[in-house]
């Protein structure tokens, strides 16, 4: 506990750094504009923001926070576009809409809005208090994690992913491959060999990581703005004077608390992020408390369940990411990506080594959850007007901002090209099912999950039976194993269920 | 039937891939037991499998794009390649101006307003970006060559 407090005071240390602060307040509410533009989810206004980030040269941990604040807003934006338009800015947001939208339409968008707010803060706040505590904690233990033994959570991250996210399981495991074969392009830092670069001097240290982010979240979204394009503005409902009022939040109550709880947990689990957590949350909430069938219909509590899970699984997805260096999801991908660039590799090790940035980054959290909060509040209908800008001028604006950021990296118009190529292909993989979060996270991790492989059977001598000597390797195999089977196993017995109540009825 | 031809696609860069893997990528020597080599290999027998799978079992029928989309859709990639190879040569404010003119009409955004934006765009973006925030924006070799000649008139 005590290593706790004190982390926590040198984090508020640097947090509250009046440059810090400024970047904090100024991430949360670029992000919050971002998140609020229409099909703009976070996981995009994070990757093209990232690189212009990088290009001002700011110092690890500013740099950081700056990300951090922008991800957070743009959690907390996406939930505009969802009700007051009924177009979610990314998966996660997409439970909102059920009932923050028919709010919007009886005339309570205010107090939709309002509502959604308080519970995204409770939310958030809840899950950077567990991470707190919880953080210091894995990281201690993972430090005892052997090189076999990260290859073992390697495996469970991916099995988790292949299961819970995205329509096909074959198809995300497909995408983790492909993010992983693009992570072995460019010289190998073992042996010296170079491995698919055909002469091309461009690629020799490999693809950038900000191409592949910005090529892949970036220049797609921006051909799926191009293909759905519709002439003119989208209709925006109005903002009104409705505000939350105390009786709402004592009917949320509960409901906030449990949707947390849901949301951090399912957060901390590898590959998963908000739109698992905001799934289940509103499915759960559902069941427990739909008494009067007045889900789907504007019932504020199915409105502050998925928003108070989303906010929560944003924090809990940094967990694993910072404690194990494995991102909990697609956007904490990109974030690890940003460490890993400033020669920062996130892990156990992290919190001794690099304390400044750890805590930092947990304290900039807490400022920024307080932060939007009383931006959201009253700058709700600033927000709310983003959403009426029209495409033609949004979808032009992505494209240049994208190429900003990518040439000031050094300033090669080949990469400029590059991220074109990898636009279009990202927009097939989307059309065709692919979800692009496996692709991204398969990219991050490759060189850790080659090198801790190669590491382990080194020690071995070459012998593969070092990868299930240990009883952690092993749990979390087993773990990868139910992790795949248990939704099959679900899915089979729900089936089976719903056989029996039609056998009895008929 | 998209599936399966996006797959044969891909299984046949994988299968370019894997041959590699198998037959050119060698280390002159080493030590350890897993070698460059190893990890693609391991990786292109998954990427195989999976793709063997889809064609298998194809579940996406038609992309569903209306042909005015798909020629919308060459268009706009068509100007960010044209916009990537004139980002030195006509420089930031030029190649943006360009650009985001032509985008933003083709997006339906008329003529003379796309003007303005793309105006705006390559001025108010070089402004802040370059200038204020100082990050690295390509001036044009275009002007670059019009900043020496005034310069040398201006020492001569």
């Amino acid at each position: 506990m005590d290593a706790v407090l004190s982390g926590l005071a040198t984090g508020f240390g640097v947090a509250l750094d009046p440059f810090n602060l400024f970047l904090v307040l100024a991430g949360c509410f670029a992000g919050t504009l971002i998140g609020a533009l229409p099909g703009l989810g976070p996981i995009n206004g994070v990757a093209i923001l990232l690189p212009i980030a990088y290009g001002l040269g700011f110092g690890p941990e500013s740099a950081l926070i700056l990300l951090a604040g922008i991800y957070y807003g743009a959690e907390y934006g996406g939930r505009i576009s969802s009700i007051l338009l009924n177009v979610p800015g990314d998966a996660g947001a997409v439970m909102t809409t059920l009932d923050g939208n028919p709010m919007a339409r009886a005339g309570e968008a205010g107090r939709a809005l309002s509502l959604s707010a308080v519970a995204s803060f409770v939310g958030g706040t809840f899950a950077v208090v567990l991470m707190t505590m919880f953080a210091p904690m894995l990281a201690s233990f993972a430090v005892t994690f052997s090189p076999a033994d990260y290859v073992a959570l390697m495996v469970f991250a991916f099995a988790s992913l292949a299961s819970l996210v995205g329509r096909s399981t074959v198809k995300t495991l497909l995408g983790a491959t492909l993010g992983l074969m693009l992570a072995t392009i460019g010289i190998d830092a073992n042996t010296g060999v170079a491995r698919y670069t055909f002469g091309i001097p461009d690629i020799l240290a490999g693809i950038d990581f900000l191409i592949v982010v910005v090529g892949l979240f970036g220049m797609a979204e921006l051909l799926t703005l191009v293909e759905h394009q519709v002439a003119g503005r989208l209709k925006s409902l109005p903002v009104d004077k409705s505000f939350v009022r105390m009786a709402d939040l004592a009917k949320c109550r509960w409901t906030i608390v449990r949707a947390s709880v849901i949301g951090f947990f399912i957060g901390i689990l590898p590959g998963t992020g908000a739109s698992v957590a905001s799934a289940v949350a509103y499915g759960t909430e559902k069941r427990i408390s739909d008494g009067g069938k007045t889900f789907g219909t504007g019932d504020v509590r199915g409105l502050a369940a998925p928003e108070a899970a989303n906010n929560a699984a944003a924090g809990g997805a940094m967990v694993p990411m910072l404690t194990l260096g494995i991102p909990g999801s697609g956007t904490t991908a990109i974030l690890l990506g940003a460490l890993l660039m400033f020669n920062i590799q996130p892990g156990p090790m992290m919190f001794t080594q690099r304390p400044e940035v750890a805590w930092g980054l947990i304290a900039s959290m807490y400022i920024g959850n307080v932060a939007l909060l009383v931006i959201n509040l009253p700058l709700v209908g600033l927000f709310a007007r983003m959403l009426t800008i029209p495409q033609h001028y949004l979808t032009p604006l992505i494209a240049i901002l994208a190429f900003i950021g990518i040439y000031t990296i050094v300033g090669n118009p080949f990469d400029l090209l590059l991220i074109t190529g990898l636009g279009v292909f990202g927009w097939f993989l989307r059309k065709l099912d692919f979800s692009l979060a496996p692709v991204i996270l398969g990219f991050v991790l490759g060189s850790l999950f080659e090198n801790n492989l190669r590491r382990a059977l080194s020690i071995s001598g070459g012998d593969w039976g070092i990868l299930v000597e240990d009883y952690k390797s092993l749990t979390l195999y087993a773990l990868a194993v139910l992790v795949v089977l248990a939704p099959v196993w679900l899915a089979r017995r729900a089936r089976r269920m719903d056989g029996e109540a039609a056998a009895d009825r008929g | 039937m998209v599936d399966r031809l996006f797959a044969g696609v891909l299984l046949v860069a994988t299968l370019a891939y894997a041959v590699i893997a198998f037959t050119a990528i060698k280390a002159p020597f080493q030590y350890d037991p897993l070698g460059p080599e190893s990890w693609p290999r391991i990786l292109s027998l998954v990427a195989i499998a999976c793709l063997l799978w889809i064609f298998w079992r194809p579940d996406a029928s038609a992309m569903g794009v209306a042909r005015r989309t798909w020629f919308r859709l060459g268009a706009t990639v068509a100007m960010l390649i044209a916009y990537s190879e004139l980002y030195e040569p006509l420089g930031f404010v030029l190649s943006t101006l360009l650009f985001g003119t032509a985008l933003c009409a083709m997006l339906g955004g008329g003529i003379v307003r796309a003007l303005a934006f793309g105006t705006a765009a390559g001025v108010a973006g070089y402004l802040l970006c370059a200038v204020l925030l100082d990050l690295n924006l390509p001036a044009g070799e275009l002007i670059e060559r019009a900043m020496q000649s005034s310069d040398e008139k201006g020492a001569s």
